[in-house]
């Protein structure tokens, strides 16, 4: 399978955090959805690979083709979108409609137009348009997702699209996301990162598990939803078992934890109960799984 | 097509079942495409990767066979053959209904009532 994005000895070091990754392959064509708790290391993952800030060391490869994420051409072809403060906080749709066109060749001030009334947000004709800071999260959201779907891109980086979103619009957000795929016949591709996969499990093919500046599972979600099971029992059963667990949960009267499917068989002649786990669910033990074992 | 979200049985497999009665019953006929993977996945309301199981499982089963640039195309089908597939697995089930039958004590005529009965409600 192609990859979008391509990087090997990827690294980026602060003081108190580092973000090591050896490897990483995202396919072509496809949403994927990097999913880790807060201070994971997504945006800054999503930033390095943007070049909004220089990584200490490693090589990416671009569609195939393009190492220097500063290359006027490549930049084009990637639509990035922050999880906040995108633009200056005193502009109004007009002042983005206007920079967005001076700065990409491909911003179309139509498609901008229309994306905001169906994403109802102020558009640069609207009266008496308010500027960014006196609109809430999500319509700020809202607005800087129009603006880089209002160009003609490649490949979209997405940082925490849908948390600021409300249920309706997050939903609106994923239509727009497969339009996207769909319209680019295999050849355009989605990165997006999250904290709450349950409201976008249906936009991810393609999952990124991070811990603590490292990633700890990747794969595409059909496959990764066969690969684990999630199983259950009464707390009596839970010592006979626990060491077949990845994740680890048990109270006075149940447990339940994550658990490779190869060991289905196991678990189920001790009496637990296996069911394929949904991506949330997936995402809960694959990320307790690493604080424990971090 | 009805896609059941919280469903014991994957998408996929639910998107490949009802593919495979339309191919069967004819509705779609040898030679046409099916839908594209992310145009199905964009009206469906999921991922693409699941749609895409699904056109593989249709291809490993001869269903439909992928064509470079196109999409996937519905192959010619044996219909005797499917037939005799189908009938194989219905004498399976029904020796499973037989062998509960015995267990539980319900007779010979009580089965086939039962039968009768299912087939009515149905």
């Amino acid at each position: 399978m192609d990859s979008v994005i391509s990087a090997k000895g990827f690294t980026k070091k602060y003081s108190k955090f580092t973000l090591d990754v050896p490897e990483l392959d995202i396919p072509k064509g496809f949403a994927t959805a990097l999913i880790g708790a807060n201070g994971a290391g997504k945006t800054t993952l999503i930033d390095a690979l943007c070049g909004i800030i220089h990584a200490t060391s490693g090589e990416v490869t671009y569609f195939n083709k393009y190492k220097d994420i500063d290359s006027t051409e490549l930049r084009e072809k990637i639509g990035y979108c922050a999880s906040s403060g995108f633009f200056p906080q005193a502009w109004k749709a007009k002042d983005i409609a206007i920079s967005m066109e001076l700065a990409y060749d491909s911003f179309d001030r139509k498609k901008f137009e229309e994306l905001c009334g169906q994403l109802e947000v102020d558009t640069e004709h609207t009266k008496k348009a308010r500027a960014m800071y006196k609109q809430s999260d999500g319509n700020r959201m809202r607005t800087a997702l129009a603006a880089v779907f209002a160009r003609e891109t490649e490949l979209m980086v997405l940082d925490e699209p849908g948390s600021s979103l409300d249920p309706l619009m997050r939903d609106r957000l994923c239509d727009r996301m497969r339009e996207y795929l769909d319209d680019g016949e295999g050849e355009k591709s989605i990165i997006f990162s999250t904290h709450n996969i349950a409201d976008m499990e249906n936009a991810a093919d393609y999952a990124v598990f991070m811990d603590a500046g490292k990633i700890i599972e990747q794969g595409f979600v059909e496959d990764l939803k066969e690969k684990y099971v999630i199983a259950r029992g009464e707390s009596a059963g839970y010592d006979e078992v626990k060491g077949l667990l990845l994740s680890h949960n048990c109270n006075r009267t149940v447990f339940d934890g994550l658990a490779l499917s190869e060991n289905q068989e196991k678990l189920s002649e001790m009496g637990a109960a296996c069911e394929r786990p949904t991506l949330q669910q997936l995402s809960i033990g694959l990320l307790k799984y690493a604080e424990e074992i971090r | 097509m009805k896609i059941l979200q919280n469903s014991d049985v994957p998408i996929y497999k639910q998107i490949a079942s009802q593919f495979k009665e339309d191919i069967m019953s004819g509705k779609i006929s040898e030679g046409e495409y099916l839908p594209s993977i992310r145009g199905l996945a964009r009206d469906l309301k999921i991922s693409v990767i699941t749609t895409m199981k699904a056109y593989e499982q249709l291809s490993e089963e001869g269903l439909i066979s992928p064509v470079q640039g196109k999409g996937y195309m519905v192959n010619a089908q044996d219909r005797e053959m499917v037939k005799e597939q189908h009938l194989r697995l219905l004498e399976q089930h029904l020796q499973n209904a037989m062998d509960s039958a015995k267990l539980a004590g319900v007779s010979r005529e009580e089965l086939l009532k039962m039968i009768n009965v299912l087939y009515d409600t149905n």
